[in-house]
């Protein structure tokens, strides 16, 4: 970001700063008293609502909530389970698991928009169809491309048609992807794919109307234009989103599967046979600071918070309860280790843009450095003192609760700055008169790291810092915003940089996929292509979940190792803290749209009060 | 020599400054204690003390001795399982296995690392750095943003000041306009708006933020002064002499306004210092691999969720005694240098 702009980021934000105060006046929640609102907040700027030029969680969320996939997951099946969405059934596998069939209820409508022209516009498979196609148009520079690239019978080669020609037919058939009539999809794979399902489940993958992709053109990540629960009221970028119910949502009853737990139980009573979505506005604001966030919370200027780590001691005693004192106010938490796993990536490239990347490359002496990095990073204390505890190690690319997790793996990458020194020193990365090591050439060696300005980050500044000065490393920190930092992720530009990622499905592909070559500007940020890995890759893809694919996986995660294209550090607690009158959450590990299945009771009197 | 003889040359301004300094004792109590400080400053500077102040001297949170280990001992930190590097799927290779074998052997046979101290004299911060040690660094670095801050504010302030007092007319209008825009800006929006600009951070930023914005009061004294002054009579036999515009404003006028200036200098000193905390504070101050007492102040706030105190206490007092001391010396260097108050 140009310093301009930041500057003119700080003084917006000191003017809306003094908005908040207006938004929490009498008369907002005398409305709120009213209308059942939901609000929360992010703790970074979404990136916008098209579902296929973002790729980040918080604009995902409200991607969820306006578009409609085929299928979806039921809210409280553990672990999770695909159920039909807009598609009268699940779909019916032929052809020995390679075609898939689903049929659309009729009547869908998409929520009234102007580039409908004033006609009801009905969901239709062909919006589907689109949907995919969209995904490999070069022009979206998809990162969710990887979902469909070399699956679809014939969608390859329109893509490559128009990389060629620079512009994607739409109206060319595609053998793989066919609509027979009105309301049938049918979608022809090149192989077996074990996780097609997931795929048609993901919320990314909703369907979205061509008029209006086609009336907003590059502005589509501000006019999302969808057939789910929910429409995008009103947009300030980066600083606010607020949703409303979709008036011409079609009828969806709360429907869950129970089981034994006897917490859903309860909300079962509340809830079942109840029209949804019940929640008619939800009101997102971006904070940055968790301070701010908790402070929110406590005065119930939010309903949700789920974004604490760092504050977790003011809520939670040792023992991971909720405090007596929150108890007592009738806040709930639900607490659970998110399957996610956050990782330092060290871009393999040898250049990162023009400029030659220190430590890129696969020679002994490039992976030593990178090898030198990981071994002294000091993840204990990421945990400890940054995480303060909220968080366990990471031992494995997919996290416990996706399939392919395999818990008796320990990383192979120890803890050890004396054998990182010792192994800088073996390659003739000798220290200067400052202190600081040299490239084997002489050259001056500094590494790049990228981060948040935000206060968390700054700890992980820090501790990188410390970290590499134990092995003599000089350490230059780039700060850039989350929406910048993806961007340069997608150009494979950054060199160190803390990432996440959190299941879309809960199967192991989607996390082993953040390392294979051809991802390399989508979702592979690390830029990491080795042979062996994706030889492996694909071979898993064409297994199920099983002993087989599981041995592959363990084989893909050894490799990483040996080049050492990441270091896995952790995987956080998640503690959502729920005000007393929210009725029906718990947290689902895939979707974070939970309150299309959830209600509210009246606030209690004290909050209306002036 | 003896002391009548000296005495029968008249005194001058400094002299006589400086002696009723001497019978102030609070002044000289805090003209001790600032001492004191600059003695730190430079010690720290040369490296004799703190140099090691990034080192983890304790566990994590270490608390001070006067605390006792207590509840705030170190959680044993579970050791990583020593597994092989990338062991046992026989399918990969790991280029650096062979070597790293035999560097773990080499390794083996030297002796371990001390381990961390469990207390340390004021305690440690969440790395386990000694917070005494961060203190005193923090001196340094405070120290020498107040200074050369102030300096720099200074030094444009006098310099325009002298301008627009001076030669009046355009020049001053022009100086006075631009006095008027910075003064107009809230201060802490314009320190931010600045910081922001240069996006950039480290003590030299911090020096710049401040003197660049904080001329404009000395500005207005210095301009007064030399208004008052340019009439005098000791300016026309300057300029009856032949002086230079510029040798009468800095040669011959300068010297007799310059006990506001000083006195306005040590004033500027404690503002910045405290400036540069708030910038910190703030997280536009300083960048991570230097300390100071506003970046100390800054991570105390987390600390203090936890119960760990000490960083904040440390920081505080510090701070408190150093600007309490240099109010005071302030006040007496004030009082010395008043000839009204002879």
């Amino acid at each position: 970001m140009t310093p301009l702009r930041l500057s003119l980021a700080v003084l917006i934000a000191l003017l809306l700063s003094g908005c908040g105060e207006r938004v929490a006046s009498p008369s907002a929640q005398a409305g709120a008293a009213q209308q059942k609102v939901l609000r929360f907040t992010f703790m970074a700027a979404e990136a916008g609502f098209d579902p296929v030029r973002v790729s980040d969680y918080y604009s995902g969320v409200v991607i969820a909530a306006i578009f409609d996939p085929l299928l979806t997951y039921d809210y409280l099946a553990r672990p999770a389970k695909i159920v039909p969405n807009t598609a009268v059934a699940l779909p019916e596998i032929s052809d020995g698991g390679k075609t898939y069939t689903l049929r659309i209820k009729p009547g869908i409508r998409f929520s009234d928009d102007p580039a409908f022209k004033g006609k009801p516009r009905e969901l239709t498979a062909a919006d589907y169809a689109y949907a995919i196609k969209r995904f490999l148009d070069p022009k979206n520079r998809a990162q969710y491309a990887f979902l469909f690239e070399g699956k679809i019978v014939g969608l390859d080669k329109l893509a490559a048609d128009a990389k060629k020609s620079g512009r994607f037919d739409y109206d060319a058939p595609v053998a793989g992807l066919e609509t027979p009539d009105r309301y049938t999809l049918r979608i022809r794979l090149n192989e077996v794919d074990y996780n097609f399902s997931h795929v048609l489940a993901f919320f990314m993958v909703g369907a979205v109307a061509r008029e209006a992709i086609e009336a907003y053109g590059n502005d589509t990540n501000a006019h999302p234009v969808g057939s789910g629960p929910y429409v995008l009221k009103q947009y300030v970028r980066s600083s606010k989103m607020v949703l409303e119910k979709n008036p011409n949502f079609r009828e969806m009853l709360w429907n869950a599967e129970v089981g034994d737990d006897p917490e859903n139980r309860k909300i079962a009573v509340r809830m079942q046979g109840k029209k949804l979505p019940l929640i008619e506005r939800v009101e997102i604001s971006v904070m940055d600071e968790a301070q701010s966030r908790w402070l929110a919370f406590q005065r119930r200027e939010t309903d949700l918070e789920y974004q604490l780590w760092e504050l977790t001691p003011k809520f939670m005693s040792d023992d991971g309860q909720l405090k007596p004192e929150f108890i007592q106010q009738g806040i709930r938490m639900d607490r659970s280790v998110d399957p996610e796993i956050i990782y330092l990536i060290l871009n393999t490239q040898d250049k990162i843009g023009n400029e030659p990347n220190p430590f890129g490359g696969f020679t002994p002496e490039k992976i030593a450095l990178r090898r030198a990095i990981a071994m002294a990073y000091n993840v204990e204390d990421q945990i400890k003192v940054i995480r303060k505890g909220q968080a366990v190690r990471a031992q494995f690319p997919i996290p416990p609760g996706v399939a392919g997790h395999e818990p008796g793996y320990r990383i192979g990458i120890p803890y050890d700055v004396r054998l990182a020194n010792a192994l800088l020193d073996k390659f003739g990365y000798v220290r200067g008169a400052d202190g600081y090591r040299r490239q084997p050439d002489g050259k001056y060696l500094i590494l790049k790291y990228f981060s948040q300005p935000t206060e968390r980050d700054r700890q992980f500044d820090e501790l990188m810092k410390r970290s590499l000065d134990k092995i003599g490393l000089r350490l230059e920190i780039q700060k850039e915003r989350f929406a910048e930092l993806n961007k340069l992720a997608d150009q494979c530009r950054l060199t160190m940089r803390h990432s996440a990622w959190i299941a879309d499905y809960p199967d192991g592909d989607n996390f082993m996929q953040l390392l294979y070559g051809p991802n390399s500007g989508q979702t592979n940020s690390a830029c990491y292509r080795s042979a062996e890995f994706d030889k492996r890759y694909e071979a898993s893809r064409r297994l199920p979940h099983g002993a087989e694919r599981n041995h592959l996986y363990r084989e893909m995660a050894r490799q990483v190792e040996a080049d050492t294209a990441w270091l896995l550090t952790d995987s956080r607690y998640r503690n959502v803290l729920v005000q007393p009158y929210v009725v029906g959450f718990k947290k689902h590990p895939v979707y974070a749209h939970e309150f299309l299945y959830m209600d509210m009771d009246p606030r209690e009197s004290k909050e209306a009060r002036p | 020599m003896n002391t009548p003889a000296a005495s029968m040359a008249s005194a001058g301004l400094w002299t006589l400054a400086w002696r009723r300094l001497l019978r102030d004792r609070v002044g000289m109590v805090s003209l001790a204690l600032v001492c004191g400080y600059l003695l730190i400053v430079i010690a720290a500077a040369a490296g004799i003390v703190a140099g090691d102040w990034a080192r983890e001297a304790g566990v994590n949170y270490a608390s001070p001795v006067f605390v006792g280990a207590g509840d705030s001992a170190p959680q044993a930190i579970a050791a990583v399982p020593a597994a092989p590097a990338v062991p046992s799927e026989p399918g990969i290779v790991d280029p650096l296995a062979g070597v790293l074998a035999e560097l773990r052997q080499n390794l083996a046979a030297a002796p371990p690392e001390p381990p961390r101290a469990a207390t340390l004299p004021l305690g440690g911060d969440k790395w386990g750095r000694d917070v005494l040690k961060k203190a005193v660094k923090g001196t340094e670095t405070s120290m020498i943003v107040g200074l050369v801050a102030a300096l720099l504010a200074v030094a444009i302030a006098t310099v325009m000041g002298a301008y627009a007092g001076y030669y009046g007319g355009r020049i001053d209008d022009f100086l006075n306009w631009l006095y008027s825009v910075f003064t107009a800006i809230p201060y802490l929006l314009l320190v931010l708006a600045i910081a922001a600009v240069l996006n950039q951070k480290g003590t030299l930023t911090v020096i710049l933020i401040l003197g660049l914005t904080g001329w404009t009061g000395i500005f207005r004294l210095v301009r007064a002064e030399y208004i008052k002054h340019r009439s005098r009579e000791y300016v026309l036999a300057a300029d009856a002499v032949g002086a230079s515009d510029a040798q009468r404003m800095f040669v011959h006028i300068l010297p007799n306004v310059s006990h506001v200036v000083l006195v306005q200098l040590s004033l500027h000193v404690v503002l910045f210092i405290k400036m540069e905390v708030i910038l910190s504070f703030l997280g536009f101050g300083v960048g991570v691999d230097t300390v100071s007492w506003g970046s100390m102040l800054n991570e105390s706030q987390a600390e203090l969720i936890l119960g760990k105190w000490w960083q904040l206490a440390a920081a505080t007092v510090a701070m408190a005694v150093l600007v309490t001391a240099f109010s005071l010396f302030t006040d007496a260097l004030r009082d010395a240098l008043d000839p009204r108050l002879k």
